[in-house]
């Protein structure tokens, strides 16, 4: 587990606000004429592009001068009473002058559901007229002519993108600060992808970071860093189609992905999610070996939906934490034992020639019996099979005692 | 215990001590149990010396390969390897159709001095192989079938595609019945001095069912370990097998512990080399006695089923098999 870089490294000063000095100043503008008592507008409406630092703009202020910030989000509220309830009592309640000093955020103002309460917006305006408190309001796109009274009651503070170099700069000083070495053209990527979405810049850093930990990219375009991106999408879409589209995006053998997903999924998902994700992803596999075997390709209509729509809709909960993805196991796994399996497949060979049965016959129906044989019977079997020494210490090794799992979470 | 020479036709090779499955191996027709129709027909093809591509299907240890080899033996006399008159390539091992075929061509190009005109070639595990690799092969039939016949065997008929079904002769081998396992494990016991009791017999078939090659290498297996042999040692055996550590993996799931089972999972499939299918069985044997509700315990059953099933139509033991443990996670311990 591990915190989110966004959360982490969320600007604590004002100071630390990265780009969009105007609208800064014309926040800290209208602040101070609140703390003088005479704002011209009661309200500022903060509005731009995500990630650019609008809300944590008003958190940064607030921790350095010392308000409690009050945060709730429009979506959060269907109706007059609603708003009322909870804006309007936070606007009452409290004055400048008296107990900790509050500032009200209502984040998502353009979100306001078109179906909610029409008295919705007016409700704002009508509680903007009364407060008491400074009152911010948060859109990406406050040009819907439904909040237009809005617009007249708020004073109007435009954000903009971030400039690629501002991002590339503090990405790399987060680089530094969590001690991950970027390589250039990774960084490069990642700023050129984020088009000005700070937040979404520092989310793939986490991410590409996490990958980079494990020694997975390398180069530019490197596919592990796709298949981080896909399986974020996999885990996270809302979706049928987002989720679907992953798979359409990378470059990856679809039980490869399949794979990854299943390695992923116990870290990302709750029990029950993970009960019913894995459920779908064993029908895709069901799918993807019969078109292994029989070539019927019309399955992968259906097997790629099932590993990908099937995991992403499964999720009900939602994790509160950042989990990194990990490189699959089985795969890991398989390297880790890669000497234990050579052996074991030598002997398999050896003992499916003298048996006249294939190598994986040998494996699975011979082996588990001899490795009891031969620790009474081992010499002359060993012999029969034309076993090595160690082939024949391989088998011997498994012993009468039940084996235990290598020490490993 | 010292091997001692097979009776009753069950001549034992000249090394010592084989794995038993070798050693009471059929060597000829008439050593080959429990599949009267198969043989006879085999016998009138020894003497007519007409032999049709065939099709051996039916479950493991049921007697296939042996069967071939015992067919190929009276067809040929007991130098049928060495003078090149038989060759058996697994499909499973070789890499590929086009490995196959050119092993066919090198094979089928001429034929033995002192033969009968022609060669014989079995193709083991042929279910293997994709739909794509077998219509590859029944030209590859065809084009060598002056030189060359062949016995296809295979698990499942049904995964053998229809044109070359249409061109063999499909013999069907069917389990062994438990009389038929019992006589013959008795038969090893007395030959190897192991005492043997009913219970010991009981206990076997119960895993080994209709699979006589599974039969033998369990009975081998408690012979190794004692001398007289009832269903405790054979318990005590399987236990060893696979018992002891599927119960620890269906517990760590119940304790919540998912990757950690995963991980013993993985061990038992691609290190200690379980067959999938023995995975399953424990499941449903342990099924019964885990700490959970009696409805949960028949909705687990229905669920190992599901998996079974799954496996057997293909599915990625692994996969389907987490699936299931997923799925376990959500049951309740009950009591304690």
């Amino acid at each position: 587990m591990t915190q989110l870089w966004t959360e982490k490294h969320r600007p604590r000063k004002v100071s630390e606000i990265v780009g969009n000095k105007e609208a800064v100043q014309s926040f800290l503008d209208w602040m101070a004429d609140w703390e003088k008592g005479k704002p011209s507008k009661k309200a500022a409406l903060l509005y731009g592009p995500a990630g650019v630092g609008k809300t944590s703009l008003v958190h940064a202020y607030a921790s350095e001068r010392g308000y409690e910030v009050i945060e709730t989000n429009a979506s959060d509220f269907r109706t007059r009473e609603n708003i009322e309830r909870i804006v309007g009592a936070a606007s009452g309640m409290a004055s400048l002058t008296m107990g900790q000093r509050k500032i009200i955020l209502v984040d998502e103002v353009d979100g306001i559901d078109a179906r909610a309460d029409a008295g919705a917006v007016t409700s704002l305006v009508d509680i903007i007229s009364k407060t008491h408190v400074p009152l911010v309001l948060v859109a990406n796109d406050p040009w819907d002519p439904r909040l237009a009274p809005l617009r007249d009651a708020c004073v109007m503070i435009q954000f903009r993108r971030i400039p690629k170099p501002s991002v590339s700069a503090h990405l790399k000083k987060i680089a530094a600060a969590e001690n991950v070495r970027v390589p250039e053209d990774v960084l490069r990527r990642i700023v050129e992808n984020s088009e000005g979405d700070l937040r979404s810049a520092i989310n793939d850093l986490q991410m590409a970071s996490a990958a980079l930990e494990m020694g997975l990219v390398t180069g530019p375009r490197d596919r592990k860093d796709e298949i981080f991106t896909a399986l974020a999408t996999i885990f996270n879409a809302k979706s049928y189609n987002t989720a679907q589209e992953a798979a359409r995006n990378i470059d990856i053998d679809h039980m490869e992905l399949m794979q990854w997903i299943l390695e992923n999924a116990p870290q990302q998902l709750s029990p029950t999610d993970l009960a019913e994700a894995l459920e779908n992803l064993a029908k895709a596999d069901l799918y993807l070996q019969r078109i292994n075997t029989r070539q019927n390709w019309q399955f992968l209509r259906y097997a790629v939906p099932m590993m990908t729509a099937g995991v992403a809709l499964s999720r009900k909960t939602s994790p509160s934490k950042f989990v990194k993805f990990t490189y699959p196991d089985a795969i890991k796994f398989l390297g880790r034992t890669k000497s234990m399996r050579e052996t074991l497949n030598s002997i398999s060979e050896k003992v499916g020639k003298k048996l006249h049965m294939s190598a994986r016959k040998a494996r699975t129906e011979m082996i588990p019996y001899l490795k009891i044989i031969m620790s009474h019977d081992g010499e002359e079997l060993a012999e029969y099979f034309e076993l090595s020494p160690a082939e024949a210490q391989f088998l011997r090794g498994g012993e009468v005692k039940k084996s235990r799992v290598k020490g490993r979470g | 215990m010292r091997p001692v020479n097979g009776e009753d036709g069950l001549s034992a090779a000249d090394v010592k001590n084989l794995p038993w499955v070798e050693k009471y191996r059929p060597r000829r027709l008439d050593d080959v149990v429990n599949q009267e129709q198969v043989v006879e027909a085999l016998k009138n093809i020894v003497v007519s010396k007409n032999v049709p591509h065939m099709l051996f299907a039916g479950p493991p240890g049921t007697g296939k390969t042996a069967t071939a080899h015992a067919f190929a033996q009276d067809l040929f006399g007991p130098r049928y390897i060495e003078d090149g008159h038989f060759i058996e390539i697994n499909a499973s091992d070789e890499r590929g159709i086009e490995t196959i075929r050119e092993r066919v061509k090198t094979y089928a190009r001429s034929v033995p001095f002192g033969g009968i005109g022609f060669r014989l070639l079995l193709l083991d595990e042929s279910d293997q192989l994709t739909d794509a690799a077998q219509h590859a092969f029944r030209r590859t039939m065809e084009q060598f079938s002056t030189t060359c016949r062949f016995i296809l065997a295979a698990n499942y008929s049904n995964r053998i595609i229809e044109p070359i079904q249409s061109r063999c002769a499909v013999l069907r081998f069917k389990p062994l019945s438990k009389d038929m396992v019992g006589t013959m494990l008795k038969k090893i016991a007395a030959s190897e001095n192991i005492k043997l009791d009913d219970s010991g017999v009981d206990a076997i078939y119960e895993f080994s069912m209709g699979d006589m090659r599974k039969a033998i290498n369990i009975l081998q297996s408690a012979a190794s370990l004692s001398n007289t042999i009832d269903s405790k040692t054979i318990y005590n055996v399987m236990g060893v097998v696979s018992r002891g550590e599927i119960m620890r993996m269906l517990q760590l799931v119940l304790d919540g512990k998912f990757i950690e089972a995963r991980n013993l999972l993985r061990e038992l499939l691609y290190v200690q080399g379980y067959q999938p299918t023995d995975i399953v069985s424990s499941i449903a044997r342990e099924i019964p006695l885990l700490p959970v509700s009696e409805q949960d315990k028949l909705r687990l059953m229905d669920l190992i089923g599901e998996t079974d099933y799954r496996i057997s139509e293909g599915g990625t033991p692994e996969v389907q098999l987490q699936a299931f443990l997923a799925k376990l996670a959500l049951v309740k311990r009950s009591g304690a």
